[in-house]
């Protein structure tokens, strides 16, 4: 079958929220189609060859947050989705050369803490109940369309007082506790709960991952809130997917395919043809010309309409707007292969190959994670980036040749634009940061490096299409969240277009992983183009 | 002398004033203790070197609640605004920008620097006054409680809900964004010339520990605006013979309504019996008896220092505990015999006579605050700087002057060392940051004050130096101001209120927390009496 005929709905992009929006659109009886530039499905969530036999995620990482119901509802483990999940969530060595380790199992991680501080790992498990509850009542927000707070309508007041209802279940102090906690800075809400530096750093590194904000930003312990919707653990990002993020992807375009909607990949869009104010179709670079009744865009916000809309057809307000949101990207990705295992001080007779099996946080003091920030607000590189590690080849030995490990990092801050040189001549100085750093703790591992590969925001932006390669799209803060996000009045998935809807993750929830943009999204085009059958 | 009162108000400053002024005219018998031989807290002009009068701390007026000035009747009371017109802002380059009441002046002058920016400007202050408009009733209200059932509080965030609803939707947009970006966000959105959004952002910053690029700083850009709509003054302004004519002023109006007021009357302790507040035991230890404590200094003191831990709940102990101060700023005042001469426009000009702003670009304003989180005090600060004996001539020897510069950042917390070693090296940095501007101001310093954040605690008894007591930051605002639950004037401790600018809305001398408590006291009274 060609593209060739009239679709009643195309999706733009096969990243993990177009694939979940075209397997949940195909389930409730559409026919979607989705067209994909790259040759491989999934954006940001794929796993590539970076150097010869080794093979890594190349920009997301983490499977946890992927909601369940959305699991089960397209039934991911039936289309071979198989997540990993280590006893060890996060290992930190310390600056005085210290293991500290938090567990999947919270009391592991107090009995551990009190090695630290006695008065931190006897607040853990509080910490853990507490960020849970809150967790657990955020948790429905994510699948929610947020209500209109501009022109509330009946369902919105409905869905407003059963939000208000559930706040009010809360006990009284984890209410006040949440009020007060959103707009904090997380180095705040770290230090509210524990004392020893090393853990506030794992702690705080959790409201600013991926984020162009450092620990002192207010507003930070949001992010980490709203982290804690996804997967409301203590012990910071979840477990990885065997084969690396791309079998989720696959598993989510099985699904999809199996449910009826199909998938060209290839096939870049270049523009939503708008007729009479509504969406009517894709042309693709080639010129083909694929007529639809709906777009669903997966892409980001500003590359939805300031690059695939005609400006003529949009309100020049709504147009100055969309260029103001946000999106300048900190955040780069380096993968190394390694020759063997890399010898951390800190594990030294430990079981080091169990400790470093899930994240590595490399940060020891808050204030480090903020000076590197720091840098990049005055558009320079940071000389000592806060790095999110993994070695997923630990838990998935066929990422890389036997006896053989892929570290992947996630280093920030390195800003979108540098005040000084090109990326193209500074790529190398942000690779010799991150490598100075990790020696600091590993001082083999420089002499186990047999390829890298380093990917800059630029490179984000020019490999994935994310604006300014932000890995959220937008930025998550205040003013870009809920029913800001990514306007006031247009946080509902559809556009100012009649037809044209938004799924990727400059919608609510935000980036991360959790597949509940295209879910959300899905649920609204269903209930617009039922209502018009 | 062991008369019976029946409010004791704990502080002399202009909220216990205008706390007292108000409870008193509504028949309560009142007394009004300050530590310090002269009323006015942190609102007070003292005479700090032979002939030159300072408004030692607070030196502008802009946000004075119209309502009070009226109510009050400050004017027959002595006060008198005088204008401050405008904003200097000396740049890096030698130029620099200047803006003024007069808008065609200043949109001329801006245009200058870009000409789609002062196009921009026009429609920036429109939308800034919509929302000062937005804003202003929530000033004088008494956050409501979200975590109770009771519906007069649903009833008032329905309220602010609907009004909200009523906005055109590109200012619920603006408004929504003005409680959650930076300044600098925020202002990147309507401008594009550096030096206009940095010194339009330090307003933003003012008494708070962010910087200007920290979320939650577009708030305070709104109270430029707000004094517009009230229409009675001008937005910014000097009372003649200083700030401390304010406090006169209030305490005069307080005084006639029959207020007593005492001042060399610290207050050692306030005397709590089986959960009740009954008086004060001040430092001498005389006791004074009282039906009703309202105390107008910060929660820490009331609490920790006149109460203690053991008559309080315990959550409320470990809010109060967590409530941040975290003093940023520092004053520096100058007696000069003669006027500084600026690089980028010489002379004695008119600009003078407004604030100068030491802002000159956005990276320059988010340095000084680096220097800070690090606790360390600005090596570059920013400074306003006002010279207010141009305007009021009475308040220096003739052909001199005083200058008062209001500098930040100086955490009150040091790393390394301790303010007491570091007063003069702090000075030293104010006058270099200056002289980078106007060299000629090291030969006319004929004397210098420096007032660390340590000193102002000491002086004013501000915990740590806050000028606000107590940060100004989303998490501490509203309902949320001092403590969870504890937003409505009222405390844990039956008898004893809150009216300071721990409360809601803040500090700046604006007399609302002082007035929005005498109404809840008040209140209380008259349902306790039914």
């Amino acid at each position: 079958m060609s593209g060739a005929g009239r679709r009643d709905i195309v999706i733009v992009g096969a990243g993990v929220n177009g694939l979940v929006a075209a397997g949940l659109l195909a389930k409730a009886g559409f026919r979607p189609l989705v067209v994909e530039r790259r040759a491989a499905v999934g954006g940001t969530a794929v796993t590539e060859e970076f150097h010869p036999g080794f093979r890594a995620s190349m920009v997301a990482t983490t499977a946890g947050p992927i909601l369940p119901t959305i699991a089960r509802e397209l039934e991911l483990r039936r289309h071979s989705f198989d997540p990993i999940r280590p006893a060890v969530r996060t290992f930190a060595p310390s600056a005085d050369g210290r293991a500290l380790l938090l567990f999947e199992d919270p009391s592991r991680t107090a009995a551990e803490l009190a090695a630290f501080s006695k008065k931190d790992a006897d607040r853990f498990l509080q910490f853990h109940a507490s960020l849970s509850a809150i967790g657990g009542l955020l948790a429905p927000l994510l699948s929610t369309t947020p209500p209109r707070i501009d022109r509330p309508g009946g369902g919105d007041v409905l869905r407003f007082g059963r939000l208000g209802r559930s706040f009010r279940a809360l006990p009284k102090r984890d209410a006040w506790r949440l009020l007060r906690w959103g707009p904090m800075a997380v180095a705040d809400f770290a230090a509210e709960w524990f004392e020893s530096e090393p853990l506030r750093a794992v702690i705080s590194a959790r409201g600013v991952a991926g984020c162009f904000a450092g620990p002192w930003s207010a507003g930070t312990t949001a992010n980490l809130l709203l982290a804690a919707a996804a997967d409301p653990h203590s012990g910071g990002a979840g477990g990885f997917v065997r084969g690396g993020m791309g079998k989720l992807s696959d598993a989510l375009a099985a699904a999809a395919r199996a449910a009826g909607a199909e998938i060209r990949t290839g096939a870049e869009v270049v523009s939503v043809r708008v007729v009479k104010g509504a969406a009517a179709g894709v042309v693709l670079s080639g010129g083909e010309e694929i007529p639809a009744g709906a777009v669903v865009s997966s892409a980001d916000p500003k590359t939805t309409f300031l690059r695939l809309v005609d400006p003529a057809e949009q309100d020049p307000d709504f147009l100055s707007n969309v260029s103001n949101l946000r999106s300048t990207g900190t955040a780069a990705m380096l993968h190394f292969a390694l020759s063997g295992l890399p010898d951390f001080r800190a594990l030294a007779g430990k079981d080091a190959a169990g400790a470093l099996a899930g994240r590595i946080h490399i940060g020891t003091e808050v204030d480090e994670i903020e000076r590197a920030y720091d840098a990049a607000k005055y558009g320079e590189l940071s000389p000592r980036p806060y790095c999110e590690a993994s070695i997923p080849s630990l838990s998935d030995p066929g990422l890389a040749p036997a006896g053989r490990h892929v570290l992947s990092v996630r280093a920030q801050y390195a800003p979108f634009a540098l005040k000084s040189g090109g990326w193209n001549e500074r790529r190398r100085e942000l690779e010799d940061a991150v490598v100075r750093l990790v020696s600091e703790h590993a001082p083999n591992w420089k002499s186990l490096i047999v390829g890298s590969r380093v990917l800059t925001p630029p490179d984000l932006e020019a490999t994935y299409g994310m604006t300014g390669g932000h890995i959220h799209h937008l930025e998550h803060s205040l003013d870009q969240v809920f029913t800001m996000r990514p306007l006031l009045g247009w946080a509902r998935y559809r556009t100012p277009i009649a037809g044209l809807y938004l799924c990727g993750s400059g919608t609510h929830p935000g980036g991360g992983m959790t597949g509940a943009n295209g879910a959300n999204a899905a649920r609204e085009i269903v209930r617009d183009r039922k209502r018009r059958t | 002398m062991n008369k019976r009162y029946d409010v004791v108000v704990i502080g002399g400053g202009h909220n216990g004033l205008v706390h007292a002024a108000y409870l008193a005219r509504a028949g309560k018998k009142v007394l009004v203790l300050e530590r310090r031989h002269i009323v006015g807290g942190a609102a007070i002009t003292e005479e700090v070197f032979p002939g030159f009068h300072f408004s030692v701390a607070s030196y502008v007026v802009s946000l004075l609640r119209p309502e009070i000035i009226r109510e009050l009747d400050l004017p027959r009371h002595g006060l008198e605004i005088l204008p401050l017109d405008g904003t200097f802002t000396p740049m890096e380059n030698g130029d620099y920008l200047w803006r003024v009441n007069d808008h065609a002046k200043t949109r001329r002058e801006i245009a200058r620097h870009s000409k789609v920016d002062a196009e921009a400007y026009e429609e920036y202050g429109k939308a800034m006054i919509e929302m000062g408009r937005f804003v202003k009733p929530i000033l004088s209200l008494t956050p409501p409680d979200p975590t109770s059932l009771d519906p007069r509080g649903l009833w008032e965030l329905l309220k602010i809900g609907r009004r909200f609803q009523k906005l055109r939707p590109e200012d619920q947009q603006n408004q929504v964004q003005l409680m959650t970006m930076s300044a600098v966000d925020f202002l990147d959105r309507w401008f594009e010339t550096d030096v206009l959004k940095a010194t339009m952002a330090a307003s933003g910053i003012i008494g708070t520990f962010l910087g200007v690029r920290s979320p939650g700083t577009a708030y305070v850009l709104l109270h430029h605006y707000m004094g517009e709509i009230d229409g009675a003054f001008r937005s910014w302004g000097f009372a003649r013979g200083g700030t401390g004519a304010i406090s006169e002023a209030i305490a005069a109006a307080a005084r006639e309504a029959g207020v007593e007021i005492r001042t060399e009357a610290p207050i050692a302790q306030i005397r709590v019996r089986s959960g009740r507040a009954t008086g004060v035991v001040l430092e001498d230890g005389e006791e004074i008896d009282a039906a009703v404590v309202s105390s107008s200094v910060d929660p820490r003191l009331t609490f920790l220092k006149m109460i203690g831990r053991k008559e309080l709940p315990d959550d409320f102990v470990e809010d109060l505990e967590r409530y941040k101060f975290r003093g940023s700023s520092g004053k520096v005042n100058l007696a000069l015999d003669g006027l500084p001469e600026f690089r980028s426009l010489p002379g004695a000009g008119q600009h003078l006579r407004g604030a100068i702003s030491i802002s000159p670009s956005i990276e320059y304003m988010e340095r000084a605050y680096d220097d800070a989180k690090y606790g360390h005090f600005s090596r570059r600060p920013y400074m306003d700087v006002v010279i207010p004996s141009l305007t009021d001539p009475s308040i220096a020897p003739p052909g001199k002057h005083v200058m008062s510069c209001f500098v930040q950042y100086a955490p009150y917390h040091l790393k390394e060392g301790h303010w007491d070693d570091q007063r003069e090296a702090f000075g030293d940095a104010v006058i270099d940051a200056l002289a980078l501007h106007a060299p000629n101001i090291r030969n006319h310093i004929l004397h210098r004050q420096v007032l660390t954040p340590l000193d102002i605690e000491r002086v004013f008894g501000l915990t740590e130096g806050n000028i606000f007591q107590g940060e100004l930051t989303l998490e501490q605002l509203f309902f949320l101001r001092p403590a969870p639950g504890w937003a409505q004037y009222r405390t844990p401790i039956r008898g004893l209120y809150m009216c300071g600018a721990a409360t809601h809305p803040g500090g700046g001398i604006m007399g609302a927390p002082g007035r929005n408590a005498a109404s809840i006291l008040l209140q209380d009274s008259k349902r306790r009496r039914a």
